[in-house]
């Protein structure tokens, strides 16, 4: 039971070429995989199609083979794919549904649409709230929030659907370091006590380094680097590939590259410090 | 080059939240500051007085001795430019070229001259090949620099950029980081917005951390990121930057930045 | 923590049993006439209306404006339906010249102005029609005035209307203070990289005008993405949604509105074919 993609291509309808150019990647249940790359690499579109959302929603055509739990995503309907895997793009405002009155409406709507019983729609409303911190806002109005806790309520609404992955597009860049602490924790919780499995893009390796057990590299549509989240991220080549590294490799780095070797700067201490 | 100083402002908004509580800085000309704290902190709300989008409720702002009184905003962007948060609530062309073309027509350029202008900025920013793609054809990060480029085509003495460098990758980051640095070596008054400590531990000579609308910390990255300091930034969930702790747990001082760091510890050898 | 006015009150769902929705949710309209089902006002305002203009004569539009004033006070919103009053009065004014001084065939003349005669059956006509349109734009506006637009969707969606169709009508009318607050952004914008929109009306108007184009550029984008972001959320599921909000209905409210559509009709087909007895 996993999500995965072999040998997966896709390009949007009307395009003149691929933005995904032959991936292979494999999300299991409770697992977190982080995706670094130069803007316009890919990684969104990476997570449209993990997620079944390219091609059954937006338009294109999709090569190789992409499965959620087994099924090809191409197989499935809309509603199916939401109720197996949330999925979190970069804008947040633009995934407010726009008519609903209070937040609490908001992450209801979800729940609501795929005919839970209430209590149930109560409950994970109220459990959304909580693990995002965002109580003091549930009686505010969507519309006029503030980026950062629009982006906070946009990821409780998926969560309040208890999907069984997670794909996460930028999902901490309205918010200051407390926020995205928050958002951290609560992904690593997910991960560890509801096997949740967790695809997440970031441009804060810092965070990625933290959170995620692996890190894809991608690069014009492909998958240049995977592995393990300290051997990607402290990659020296991720530089030229348009990933800044995570505070730990850069201090490594520039110790190593200045002579001071044994002046007590060592891994230990970064991994101590930087978490 | 002008320098800013802002005295005693207070702000409540309309719907009564108290963002600015009396708040005193003064910017020498051509200096580089860095604005750090909370989201809800009023760091928005505080640059917002410097072009006039905001009026204090009491107090008073002035740009190079002048009070910015009841001056037109339009007035006052010849002085202060500012690159709002948002891209999407600044941009209103239908190509990237006519969005930085509008304020320096505004200003009175055009012909080859203007041209010259917007050429000039977007290709700092990068954009020079897509000078003709409507906005919304950019992704987020790019429409980011786009807005940038549309003030800097302006040529202020003062520039803000609120959260420059959110969304951008590796390449966008270096971008804004040598952007700041050719406007202060044009002696311009730099004032940024950021969340990234590192981008503002190495990029501005100063920094101010704001904290339920007022100052509570005020110097150079290594006054700010001391351990001395360290408590009150853990009161506004703010961390010091991972070459800071490094540095005070061995010892050699405060070390905001990486290469602070290297060469704290080259002398310590 | 949740919000210090957060009282929950239970409601049933024959589906599950009692669920704790917050009352800041629920939103139960409470108030003469609001705590009417937003059905039966909705019936009101149709009725009305069809009278208003399906009924030849004074008997229709005066009984029409009498209903609506007096459920207007009884509703506390007078103050306001005079500010509706005050915005027919242009279509009004027009109404009542063109019809007073032109009506075709009329030679009962009151008074003459220049070439221009106003005659008997004209101002009789005129003032007819002025009493219909007020009657109408009255009706709607005590509607609106009383009913939240998410309580009437809510209630047309729990008896059946599809998710889809009350989705677009509530986010067509949530466009409207949206781009109210664009253009707000946006002019803000402007003014600060150097466009003097303060001041005189002349500049004031010059900010509006570069607005069309961006408008809608923004807007198409987002509703690209907030299409996809509909479906990530199931939008599109075929189960029934369930119910979180009910407007409360009772039996009296069904008879009314069955009694006030049915005598509407009745009203409007007595007087199409010349039957109805009243002036």
């Amino acid at each position: 039971m996993t999500i995965r993609l072999a040998g997966a291509t896709y390009r949007y309808a009307g395009a003149r070429s691929n933005a995904l150019d032959g991936v292979d990647l494999e999300l299991a249940p409770g697992s977190v995989i982080g995706v670094v790359g130069a803007n316009e690499a890919g990684k969104s579109t990476l997570c449209l199609v993990a997620s079944g959302l390219a091609p059954v929603v937006v338009a294109g055509s999709l090569g190789g083979s992409v499965t959620i739990d087994g099924r090809k995503t191409i197989t499935m309907r809309p509603h199916e794919l939401a109720q197996r895997c949330g999925i979190l793009l970069q804008n947040p405002e633009a995934q407010l549904s726009g008519t609903a009155v209070t937040v609490f409406e908001e992450l209801a709507f979800g729940p609501r649409n795929l005919g839970l019983p209430l209590g149930s729609v109560v409950e994970r409303v109220e459990a959304s709230l909580e693990t995002l911190a965002i109580a003091h806002l549930a009686a505010r109005d969507p519309a006029r929030l503030s980026g950062g806790q629009a982006q906070l309520v946009a990821l409780a609404a998926i969560l309040a659907l208890r999907p069984a992955y997670l794909i996460l597009d930028e999902p901490t860049s309205q918010l200051d370091p407390q926020g995205t602490r928050l958002v951290g924790d609560a992904l690593r919780r997910l991960a560890a006590e509801n096997r949740t499995g967790i695809l997440v893009v970031e441009h804060k390796t810092n965070l990625l380094d933290r959170l995620t057990d692996s890190v894809v590299l991608i690069d014009e549509g492909r998958v240049v680097r995977e592995g393990p989240a300290a051997e990607v991220l402290g990659d020296p080549a991720l530089a030229a590939l348009g990933v800044e590294p995570p505070p730990r490799a850069r201090i490594r780095a520039a110790i190593a590259a200045a002579g001071l070797d044994g002046t007590g700067v060592t891994d230990a201490l970064l991994l101590e410090l930087a978490s | 080059m002008i320098g800013i100083a802002i005295d005693g402002v207070a702000y409540t908004y309309p719907t009564g939240v108290r963002a600015l509580d009396g708040v005193d800085l003064a910017v020498r000309p051509g200096e580089t500051l860095a604005i750090i704290g909370q989201n809800g902190s009023g760091k928005s709300t505080l640059v917002r007085q410097l072009n006039g989008l905001l009026r204090p409720g009491q107090g008073r702002v002035l740009l190079d001795g002048a009070e910015v009184g009841r001056r037109h905003v339009a007035e006052l962007a010849r002085l202060v430019g500012l690159a709002f948060q948002d891209p999407d609530r600044q941009i209103f062309s239908g190509s990237a070229r006519a969005e930085v073309a509008f304020g320096p027509r505004n200003l009175g350029l055009h012909g080859a001259e203007l041209d010259r202008r917007v050429a000039e900025a977007l290709e700092v920013v990068g954009l020079a090949g897509s000078a003709d793609v409507n906005p919304y054809d950019l992704g987020y990060s790019r429409r980011k620099l786009l807005a940038i480029a549309s003030v800097l085509a302006m040529r202020t003495p003062v520039v803000v950029l609120d959260e420059p460098t959110t969304g951008q990758d590796q390449r966008g980051f270096g971008r804004v980081r040598a952007i700041v640095a050719t406007l202060a070596a044009e002696g311009r008054t730099v004032i940024a917005i950021s969340h990234d400590m590192r981008f503002v531990a190495e990029t501005f000579g100063r920094v101010v951390v704001m904290r339920a609308g007022r100052i509570v910390l005020d110097g150079t990255p290594a006054d700010v990121f001391a351990e001395q300091s360290w408590g009150v930034l853990a009161s506004t969930y703010l961390e010091p930057t991972l070459a800071a702790r490094v540095g005070a747990r061995l010892g050699v001082g405060s070390t905001p930045t990486e290469a602070s760091l290297v060469a704290a510890l080259t002398a310590r050898m | 923590m949740p919000p210090d006015d957060a009282s929950v009150s239970s409601i049933t769902d024959p589906g599950s049993g009692t669920a704790h929705v917050p009352a800041y949710v629920l939103r139960v309209p409470t108030g003469p006439y609001r705590s009417l089902n937003p059905l039966t006002r909705f019936v009101i305002a149709i009725a009305s209306a069809a009278v208003a203009f399906g009924v030849r004569g004074w008997t229709g539009p005066l009984a029409v404006l009498a209903l609506t004033a007096a459920l207007a006070l009884y509703a506390g919103v007078a103050r306001s339906l005079r500010r509706f009053v005050l915005a027919t009065i242009p279509i009004v004014v027009s109404i009542l010249f063109i019809n007073a001084f032109l009506y075709p065939g009329a030679t009962d003349v009151l008074a003459r102005i220049g070439p221009f005669a106003a005659t008997g059956t004209g101002v009789t006509v005129a003032l007819q029609a002025t009493l219909r349109v007020v009657a109408f734009a009255l009706s709607v506006a005590l509607f609106s005035l009383t009913t939240a637009t998410d309580d009437f969707l809510a209630d047309l969606e729990n008896r059946g209307a599809g998710r889809r169709l009350t989705f677009i009508i509530g986010s067509a009318i949530g466009t409207v203070p949206a781009m109210a607050t664009r253009v707000t952004e946006i002019v803000e914008a402007q003014r600060a990289r150097g466009l003097d929109t303060e001041g005189s009306v002349r500049r004031r108007i010059r900010g509006i005008v570069p607005l069309a184009g961006p408008m809608v550029f923004g807007a198409l984008s987002e509703v690209e993405e907030r299409t996809v972001a509909l479906e990530a959320r199931g939008f599109s599921a075929p189960a029934r949604r369930t119910v979180m909000r009910v407007l409360p209905d009772d039996g009296a409210q069904r008879a009314l509105r069955w009694l006030l559509g049915l005598g509407s009709l009745v009203a409007v087909a007595a007087s199409i074919t010349g039957r109805f007895p009243l002036p």
